[in-house]
């Protein structure tokens, strides 16, 4: 069993960058070995998204036309957006926006677990700080579906667990320059 | 404590980052990002390590309420100090910025007034210095 403290991301895989233009998108592919209901919980709930979602949201996202107020964890100073779910065909699609990003989850019946994929339309320059930070959420969010929770780990935290070397791994796996880190902009201050 | 952080709320990031750098001369400073959110700052070369001007997106009703409103009654969003105002008037004016004021003399202060483009008033200010 892994406690927060002892947790160590594994390498980066299972993430493709998809381009259209300038218009870059996140797609990132997790495996979890429970069902498709029990995932859809995890991406809906509030207080199971506090388990694992770099942010807080104040209401259920799990139908369609629902609002609720997401407020970024970690973030420098407090950010909060309105978001509004444009699709829930529960337990398999579910779209939103976070801030002007578009979020949507896939989740496909596997091997009885579910296939999670997410497409997630980050800036090109932010797109392996991304890739990084959302590999971390769904270790996290592995070890909560599996009854062993570790915590949420995002922002500052995250960079104490690998979230350097995975942004530099994806960043290399998507043919990017590693955009300067939050760690580096803090040392030349 | 220390002053070290101050900023301004802009219409878009990418574009207050070319003005605030190619316009008027400072340096970006740190530029990450956190899901939407964006935290971007620049400082004056000048001063590296001095105080630092966030470049904030003003992506919510009071950031954007504010915004136009002191745009609205002439009130700077924020001031920078410089020694020689005339001479950063024409630099900056001859890189296509816009002055709603040219140098004026005021009290114990010269200053002028630009439009950054992203929705603010810009004061610079150059202090008298009185011979004692």
């Amino acid at each position: 069993m892994t406690d927060h403290a002892q947790y160590t991301p594994s390498p980066a895989s299972g993430a493709q960058v998809r381009k259209d233009g300038e218009k870059w998108t996140l797609v990132l592919v997790r495996e979890l070995r429970h069902s498709p209901e029990k995932v859809w919980q995890a991406l809906t709930d509030p207080a199971h998204l506090r388990e694992w979602a770099p942010f807080e949201a104040d209401g259920n996202l799990g139908t369609v036309g629902a609002t609720a107020k997401l407020t970024t964890v970690g973030a420098p100073t407090p950010q909060v957006s309105e978001t509004t779910v444009t699709r829930a065909d529960a337990p398999n699609v579910l779209e939103y926006n976070w801030g002007a990003q578009d979020i949507r989850w896939q989740l496909e019946a596997f091997g009885g677990g579910t296939r999670l994929t997410l497409w997630h339309n980050i800036d090109r320059r932010f797109i392996s700080m991304g890739a990084a930070g959302w590999h971390i959420c769904f270790d996290v969010l592995d070890h909560f579906l599996s009854g062993t929770p570790i915590g949420r780990i995002v922002g500052r935290e995250a960079m104490k667990f690998g979230w350097p070397r995975l942004n530099s791994e994806y960043a290399k796996q998507f043919g990017i320059e590693a955009p300067n880190r939050p760690s580096q902009a803090a040392q030349e201050s | 404590m220390k002053i070290k952080m101050t900023g301004v709320y802009v219409d878009d990031q990418e574009k207050a980052l070319r003005f605030y750098t190619e316009v008027l001369g400072f340096a970006k400073k740190a530029d990450f990002s956190q899901g939407p959110f964006r935290w971007l700052t620049v400082a004056s070369p000048e001063e590296p390590s001095g105080t630092e001007l966030q470049l904030a997106l003003n992506n919510n009703p009071a950031a954007k309420a504010y915004q136009q409103a002191i745009f609205q009654q002439g009130q700077p969003a924020a001031m920078f100090y410089t020694d020689d105002v005339k001479g950063d008037y024409e630099r900056i004016k001859a890189r296509g910025a816009v002055f709603t004021m040219p140098p004026t003399d005021v009290t114990g202060s010269t200053i002028a007034m630009l439009n950054d483009t992203c929705g603010n008033l810009i004061q610079l200010t150059q202090l008298v210095r009185y011979s004692r």
